[in-house]
């Protein structure tokens, strides 16, 4: 009998999944929430399951997924990203129930989780660092603590919830007396949201390049860098943009960074896929910032650089059996961005556009394109998940290839409906600056022009409406 | 010899001309499209025309300056940059040459230095020679585009405006080269400016011949038009006595008041043993038959009044201003009183006020002036704000006599020579705040605005901000052909259009229908590129909204205003509104300044009393009877 891969996960990641498991020659078992009946991942799946009405909860539900992994079969659980992705607890409920869990074991996932924790690994490894604390004591204490270290390194200082990731919990600095006043307020959001209500300080690095390194590590001993990433343009620390390779024009600095990287999962005693990422000041400097222990939104686009296949490569790893291959048999070939087209108003704070349907849909194609969609038409975008629609990475031989290829397929999409963020990445798409890969983690406050264009006109449809005029008028009433 | 090449050198330019066996052509695209066609001429057309008139060996092209620039963005909604740029794309040989107003630029007011030598230096990028003129011929007026020039690496042509009558001698014009060549040196062309097309060829032949004797190493570029029939007459005398550039323009689209077409020219003077130097022939012929077939869709541009206009010679009347005055008058209603204004009261108009060149501004000024005489009823009684400061001496010196005093006091008031005393003379305008301009500018846009919109803002505020928000909303439309651009009556249900944009893309629309639906709605259904797409018409709104009052007669909106009720007396732009609310006005104070046909008139109160509303505002567009404000009268 075939082996049987549960996927604890829904939208463009559990299709991605999917994929690699049957390629590998296994059965992918999808599990559902009620809101999700119709979506794409259940189609392609071999067999679904489902979890119960939801919303969200019942992907979050530890239980009834590993319920649903005993009742298919199946003998692992690929968690994807988000949900249970670096819930400690869901992998040790794996390990409990005798169900493999594709990624790094309870305990990685519990000690790289702890943002504390993970910088004590690091800060014994020899892993340069962004000056912070420990976890703030409780009450005037931890108060009188995070006054010192902002009289020793100035603000603006990061105040983290030690439980929290993906953006979540982090709140900027300026001065004592805001200090004084969000500690006691960060403490009790990370208690409502992580559970948690620890919180520590990091320095802020003013205006840095976010670089991260894509690891692979096996049960073997056997660790590798797949290269590095660039996830720079951030809105609010959420990744717009990805591409990879680093456009830092330093190859000894980077090579060094990837070094550092393995360095520093094998200190964590890291198995499976994960991500280290850093920080790069304006000179050149680089900081461990913390290790994602999960497969990332932007694993495409080391993916299409390498041409190693990261998702099939973690199964392989959770199966025990060894890397395929060695440091010096990774090659990174040219450059490869991604984007993520979601249903946003980008003008409109990036608000999602829950609720509508997209009435037509027609992608792009061609040399050098990966579409990682969930998206069809008829597709109604859901107001109880999230509104990514589709994952564009190009692929080129050289950067300016690579972005004339990305401008190229964001202008063969044709979406109407809702509104998307296409027209956003264009602007950016024919920005000087991302152009000639001059950008950090400023960029989109530094450019706010990016965010004026017309949405539902292309140059066709703006032509086409001055003609309507025209037609309407029965004379062209700008000439006369 | 071998033609110019775009991006040599002045000085290898100079010796090129200097050396020369015999003559060059500059090609007057836009004057030929101001003069016959009110500058409408698209830019989709010059790019048909691009190839050949590169191959064609000219001297020059001259293609943007003079009323083009504002034209471009108003009616045509080009980007005057874009356009060069995209000119330059397909005419990477042939320099480009612009027309330029001294201190006015491209407007019709004196600008700041600092947007003078700003807006010089970012054309210049892409203008290669530089014709700069003073309509009342007043050299300092031009000194700060000399010098931008110069600074660019650019080939200066100073004009001086050409005229007749007895003070127009030679004597007084090699006096007026000699001042120039005093601020610019003899590294330049000089230019008569012949605007009218006036004189004759014996006239013309001589004035050349004494600014060669006086200065023979100056090359000299002769520009007329064709008004009266006989600019070729003209040409050919110029030339045998030693004019080395003459303009001429594509036979195809040659009309009444533009420039002669450039074959006939060269067939004429090769007779008399001139050759046209580097001038392909084939191409010339090849580019009026290439775009012959876009003149009718230009047709609605042409003059109202068909045939040649030997009557120049008494009405003076530059090219470049006959089609808009004939339009105003024809919008106006009085293409009847055109003899009356053109061969009676302009002249002596003309001779009033000074007998300066009739060109722009000036010509607008003798214009407006002499429409107003004869409208009006009483001579000089309503008074334009530009003739006002045409006599304070705003715009320079007069160049010969000043008008009688009864003028002035007409225009100035009782307390002329107190005012004049106050008020005379050239005023140094202040230097703007470039960066609180751009600053505004960044606001009405929403983006920071590059220093060309800059430039097309400082010059024309409203109007620019206007095009960049019409380039946002329909995009680049100079890559429709004017079939698109200037279609009348709409399409039918099935037709098909195709164009390219601005990117180089294939575009398709296939026309449906255009219902309307109860409310009055119009959504007019297009397939563009196979996806439906549809546009949504309001109604349009009924009669009666703010500033759309019926229209009265001249009488009525007299009797009006005489009663408190101030009404456009024409169809204009509100400049400003002169007062406010609650504020005391007496009869003749000015309420308000109006602008029509680039001219501004002020408006003033027929009665005294309190503003107690105003209905108008600073940019509004009013039809003659539009309400400005209301006078209540003093308890």
């Amino acid at each position: 009998m075939k082996k049987k891969i549960l996927v604890a996960n829904r939208g463009e990641i559990a299709i991605r999944l999917t994929r690699a498991i049957q390629e590998l020659g296994y059965e992918a078992i999808a599990v559902y929430e009620t809101p999700d009946e119709m979506s794409r991942h259940i189609r392609i799946a071999d067999e679904a399951i489902l979890l119960g009405d939801g919303p969200r909860c019942d992907y979050l539900s530890i239980e009834k997924i590993i319920r649903a992994a005993k009742k298919s079969g199946a003998c692992a659980i690929h968690p994807g990203y988000g949900f249970l992705a670096e819930n400690p607890f869901f992998a040790k409920a794996c390990e409990n129930n005798g169900i493999i869990f594709i990624g790094p074991t309870s305990e990685i996932i519990l000690n790289l989780g702890n943002k504390v924790i993970a910088r004590k690994i690091m800060a014994e490894a020899g892993i340069p660092m962004v000056p912070g604390t420990q976890n703030l004591k409780q009450g005037r204490e931890g108060v009188a603590e995070a006054l010192s270290f902002a009289a020793k390194y100035g603000y603006p200082i990061m105040l983290k919830a030690t439980s929290g990731g993906g953006g979540r919990g982090i709140r900027r600095i300026e001065t004592d007396a805001e200090m004084q006043e969000m500690i006691p307020v960060a403490r009790a959001e990370a208690l409502a949201a992580f559970n948690d209500d620890s919180v520590f300080l990091e320095k802020v690095v003013i205006n840095p390049k976010h670089v991260e390194v894509q690891i692979l590590a096996d049960s073997h001993g056997h660790t590798v860098h797949l290269g590095t990433r660039d996830c720079s343009i951030q809105r609010r620390n959420q990744k717009l943009i990805e591409i990879a390779p680093s456009m830092i024009n330093n190859r000894p600095l980077l090579d060094e960074i990837c070094d550092t990287a393995v360095k520093a999962a094998k200190a964590a005693n890291y198995l499976n896929a994960g991500t280290v990422e850093f920080l790069i000041d304006k000179d050149q400097n680089y900081y461990f910032m913390e290790i994602n222990t999960r497969v990332q939104v932007e694993h495409t686009v080391t993916e299409m650089i390498t041409g190693i296949d990261i998702v099939r490569n973690q199964i392989n790893i959770a199966f025990g059996k060894p890397l395929s291959f060695t440091q010096e048999d990774v090659q990174i070939r040219g450059h490869a961005i991604e984007v993520r087209i979601n249903a946003e108003d980008p003008k409109n704070d990036f608000m999602p556009e829950g609720g509508k349907k997209v009435t037509v849909y027609r992608s792009t194609g061609g040399f050098g394109v990966r579409l990682d969609g969930f998206v069809y038409q008829g597709y109604v975008i859901p107001e109880v998940y999230d509104s990514l629609l589709v994952k564009l990475t190009v692929h080129g031989f050289t950067w300016e290839e690579t972005v004339g290829r990305l401008k190229r397929c964001l202008h063969n999409f044709a979406i109407r409906g809702p509104k998307t963020t296409i027209p956003f990445y264009m602007n950016i798409a024919n920005e000087k600056d991302f152009v000639t890969g001059n950008f950090d983690t400023s960029y989109i406050e530094t450019h706010p022009h990016i965010f004026h264009y017309d949405e539902d006109a292309s140059e066709a449809g703006k032509l086409a409406r001055f003609i309507a005029q025209v037609h309407y008028s029965r004379e062209n009433p700008f000439a006369k | 010899m071998t033609r110019i090449i775009q991006g040599s050198p002045v000085k290898d330019i100079l010796a090129t001309l200097r050396t020369a066996k015999g003559y060059f052509i500059t090609n007057t695209a836009r004057d030929q499209s101001q003069s016959d066609f009110k500058n409408r001429i698209l830019l989709h057309t010059d790019l048909m025309a691009a190839e050949n008139r590169d191959k064609a060996g000219y001297f020059s092209l001259e293609i943007t300056g003079g009323a083009s620039i504002h034209v471009d963005i108003l009616r045509k909604q080009v980007d005057p940059f874009q356009k060069l740029r995209k000119l330059r794309e397909k005419m990477p040989n042939t320099m480009f040459q612009t027309l330029c107003r001294g201190v006015n630029l491209f407007g019709y007011r004196p600008y700041p230095q600092n947007i003078i030598r700003f807006t010089v230096r970012e054309f210049a990028k892409y203008v290669d020679v530089w014709r700069t003129f003073d309509f009342l011929n007043y050299v300092p007026n031009m000194h700060a585009v000399f010098e931008e020039v110069g600074k660019a690496g650019k080939l200066n042509e100073p004009c001086i405006c050409f005229s007749t009558g007895p003070e127009h001698s030679n004597e007084y014009y090699v006096a007026k080269a000699g001042e120039i060549i005093a601020v610019t040196g003899r590294d330049i062309t000089l230019c008569i400016k012949n605007h009218g097309g006036l004189g004759t060829p014996k006239r013309i032949g001589e004035l050349v011949d004494a600014l060669k004797q006086k200065y023979a190493d100056v090359p000299i570029h002769y520009h007329g038009h064709n008004t009266d029939g006989n600019d070729v007459g003209r040409i050919v005398e110029a030339v045998r006595n030693g004019a080395t550039i003459v303009d001429a323009a594509d036979s195809s689209f040659t009309g009444f008041y533009g420039p002669p077409p450039v074959l006939t020219v060269v067939q004429t003077l090769k007779e008399y043993g001139y050759d046209p130097v580097g001038l392909d022939e084939e191409a010339v012929i090849a580019t009026s038959e290439v775009i012959r077939d876009q003149r009718r869709y230009y047709e609605q541009f042409e003059s109202q009044i068909k045939g040649f206009q030997p009557t120049v010679q008494i009405h003076k009347l530059p090219g470049g201003a006959m089609g808009s005055s004939l339009e105003q008058a024809a919008k106006g209603g009085f293409l009847d009183r055109m003899p009356d204004i053109l061969h009676k009261e302009l002249p002596r108009v003309q001779k009033e006020l000074g007998n300066y060149w009739s060109v722009t501004p000036g010509s607008q000024i003798l214009w407006t002036t002499a429409v107003a005489n004869v409208l009006g009823g009483e001579r000089y009684g309503n008074p334009s704000g530009d003739l006002r400061n045409l006599l304070l001496g705003k715009y320079g010196p007069f160049p010969f006599y000043r008008p009688e005093e009864w003028i002035y006091q007409k225009v100035l008031g009782d307390d002329w020579r107190e005012v004049l005393e106050k008020e005379g003379g050239v005023d140094a305008v202040a230097d703007m705040d470039m960066a609180h301009e751009r600053y505004a500018l960044a606001e009405l846009l929403g983006v920071e605005p590059t220093d060309e919109q800059l430039i097309l803002y400082l010059q024309y505020p409203n109007d620019a901000v206007e095009f960049f928000k019409f380039s946002e909303k329909y995009g680049q439309v100079y890559v429709l052909s004017p079939s698109i651009f200037f279609r009348k009556g709409g399409y039918a249900v099935g037709e098909k259009i195709t164009f390219r944009d601005h990117h180089g893309k294939e575009h398709m629309i296939e026309v449906g229908p255009s219902p309307v639906n109860d409310s009055g709605e119009t959504s007019v259904y297009f397939n563009v590129d196979h996806h439906p797409s549809i546009f949504n018409f309001k109604a349009k709104t009924a009669a009666g909204k703010q500033g759309e009052a019926p229209i009265l007669s001249k009488e009525e909106i007299l009797d009006l205003a005489k009663a408190g009720d101030v009404r456009s007396p024409f169809s204009g732009k509100i400049v400003e509104i002169t007062v406010d609310e609650g504020q005391e006005v007496l009869i003749g104070d000015r309420v308000a300044i109006m602008e029509a046909m680039k001219m501004q008139t002020p408006i003033l109160a027929e009665m005294g009393g309190i503003v107690t509303f105003i209905n108008a505002k600073k940019g509004d567009s009013l039809k003659p009877g539009g309400k400005i404000l209301k006078i209540d009268p003093n308890e």
